[in-house]
């Protein structure tokens, strides 16, 4: 998959400076499988990035593509065929089913693809640390917790890029290694990439290319 | 699981109003359309004969008539304007015998010796609503007859008693058959005729207009005869008009034809008024369900958006919320059918019997298929309005 930026500028930050190495208003592509991080401080519109590439967010100026097709012509259908077979998401927010347990939250999602068996899902479950959460309510979890069910819900599909908006913002380091981990293995079964955005941490993690805003 | 999501957040309060008003609606609609279709099928056995809504108009016989200054015969002019009126649907005139007529037993076939004077009479075959062969033709083996059922009763609680013979069923004189002495100008002869029906509706003689046209042209004295009474079929729900026109042509009408269309005009009359009035219970119903399948969505909004970004698909989300309203309009449209049978069958048909009137019992398929256009029109309303607010979201 290849995502392009044509002079993209959120209604947003308009008012703001941008330096030169900014994704904004630049003109780039990146070809995946690769595995990006995008850094930056909080308000420079992280979000909005993986919003805007995800189709969410239709406030800016500029044109995106995914594999060369303007995603603004995108319609409804065609939007969710993408975000079932080639584009993955964590959202910042999670956007989980708080009163579906962590165990419905997975399955509703690989019920619907079928890419993962039941063996696996326990498996991610067990290596992020929340097996024991299996049949808890998701509204009843901490955020650390709620944030690793987000992590396996994206990984429960086949996808060519996954973009994940600081998806570790409320683990510490270690957790966020062995997470970071399992992102690795399941995007190289997938041959995608990510785009991974963070507040500054790499989480020791060697990125093959790094945007900034 | 996509059901549990869905609906989490709908409100019970709002569903069992709508509930409600949706099972009161369809269940006054398909009452009404069945008691209409009752009344339709309302039957005063005449129409056997006849068929429905046929009466026969006659003017009124005055003093001036008496003395032969007044003329209730039919003119080419009154039948134009009978032709005329919208709420008439088929004019006929009645052709009467030109020539003397008779009846008389056949011997051996059970009935006593009589001999009476007569007349005959005749409408056009398409009014003759009747089992009976009422062909006739040189051929024919006897004349098929109707007569007045007043003529039986005359006979069995008057001249019987009176002239000391026995009294005679309606099957008897039926099953035998008649002498018909015929007396033209320069002809006489003897047929045979028979007893087909009885008619309440109509006090006169009535024989096929294929024998009355044969006979007046060797009997008769060539002369035609100007009607003075004439077969109509009205319109339902017409009673207003045949009122005016007894008004503006000084028409005489037998009270009973009369009272069997007043009672169908009234009856159609509140039965339309509590048809539209359930038409209109039935939109607002289904404009509560609307509002309510439409609040569901807004407070399922979060989820379904979050079902589109995960990949569910807009039919997947739609058919979910529409399944389970179909569940809940199909309960509906089947309590509706079952009250309206309760009601009609043990309240409405038991007063009805209570008082006197026999309702031919009319079918109920008809009413099931409104039921099931009305949960069709409502499932099929709810499903754009529930597929345009998906498609809004996930926009």
């Amino acid at each position: 998959m290849t995502l392009e930026f044509e002079n993209v500028l959120p209604f947003p930050l308009q008012d703001y400076p941008h330096s030169e190495e900014s994704v904004w208003k630049r003109q780039f592509k990146i070809s995946f499988p690769k595995k990006v991080l995008l850094n930056a401080s909080s308000g420079k519109g992280k979000s909005t990035f993986v919003n805007a590439v995800f189709g969410i967010r239709k406030d800016y100026t500029g044109i995106i593509k995914l594999d060369g097709k303007d995603i603004s012509a995108l319609n409804l259908d065609e939007w969710i065929e993408i975000r079932r077979t080639k584009l993955s998401v964590v959202f910042q927010d999670l956007q989980l089913f708080p009163q579906l347990t962590v165990w419905e939250n997975l399955t509703l999602k690989n019920d619907l693809t079928g890419h993962q068996t039941s063996e696996r899902m326990m498996e991610m479950l067990d290596s992020l640390g929340i097996a024991e959460k299996k049949n808890q309510s998701c509204e009843t979890l901490s955020l650390g917790q709620q944030q690793r069910v987000a992590i396996i819900r994206s990984l429960l599909q086949p996808y060519e890029l996954l973009l994940m908006d600081e998806p570790f913002s409320h683990l510490d380091e270690q957790n966020a290694k062995i997470a970071l981990e399992l992102i690795n293995d399941e995007t190289d079964k997938n041959q995608g990439g990510f785009i991974l955005t963070s507040l500054g941490s790499s989480h020791g993690f060697a990125y093959e290319q790094e945007l900034n805003l | 699981m996509l059901k549990k999501i869905l609906f989490k957040n709908s409100t019970n309060f709002q569903f069992v109003f709508a509930t409600l008003g949706a099972l009161a609606g369809l269940t006054a609609l398909c009452l009404s359309f069945q008691l209409m279709m009752d009344v339709q099928s309302f039957h005063s056995g005449e129409e056997e004969l006849f068929g429905p809504n046929s009466l026969v108009i006659q003017k009124k016989v005055t003093k001036l008539s008496t003395l032969g200054m007044n003329n209730t015969d039919f003119t080419d002019q009154d039948i134009k304007e009978l032709n005329r009126k919208e709420f008439i649907t088929d004019v006929a005139p009645f052709k009467s015998a030109n020539f003397q007529v008779a009846i008389s037993e056949v011997k051996g076939d059970g009935l006593p010796p009589f001999y009476a004077d007569m007349f005959f009479q005749s409408i056009p075959d398409r009014f003759m609503d009747i089992d009976v062969d009422w062909e006739w033709n040189e051929y024919s083996e006897y004349i098929p007859i109707v007569l007045p059922r007043d003529f039986i009763m005359i006979i069995n609680y008057g001249i019987a008693q009176s002239q000391g013979f026995n009294q005679i069923s309606e099957e008897l004189l039926m099953a035998a058959r008649l002498s018909i002495h015929l007396k033209g100008v320069e002809k006489k002869d003897i047929m045979i005729g028979r007893v087909v029906g009885f008619s309440q509706k109509i006090s006169s003689i009535l024989v096929p207009e294929s024998f009355l046209d044969y006979s007046n042209a060797i009997y008769g004295s060539g002369d035609p005869l100007p009607p003075n009474r004439i077969f109509i079929t009205i319109k339902d729900d017409s009673y207003g008009e045949l009122e005016d026109l007894m008004e503006e042509m000084n028409l005489d009408i037998a009270k009973s034809a009369i009272d069997v269309v007043k009672i169908k005009t009234i009856i159609g009359v509140i039965i339309g008024i509590f048809g539209v009035a359930s038409i209109l219970i039935t939109l607002l119903s289904l404009m509560g369900f609307v509002q309510y399948s439409q609040l569901a969505l807004s407070k399922a909004s979060y989820e379904i958006k979050t079902l589109l970004r995960i990949g569910y698909s807009v039919p997947q989300i739609v058919n979910t919320f529409i399944k389970q309203m179909a569940v809940i309009f199909g309960v509906i449209t089947l309590s509706s059918i079952t009250i309206m049978l309760c009601v009609k069958i043990f309240l409405v048909d038991t007063w009805l019997e209570r008082n006197g009137i026999h309702l031919e019992e009319s079918s109920i398929v008809p009413t099931i298929l409104l039921a099931l256009v009305c949960f069709l029109i409502f499932i099929i309303s709810n499903y754009l309005n529930v597929r345009k607010t998906v498609r809004n979201l996930g926009k």
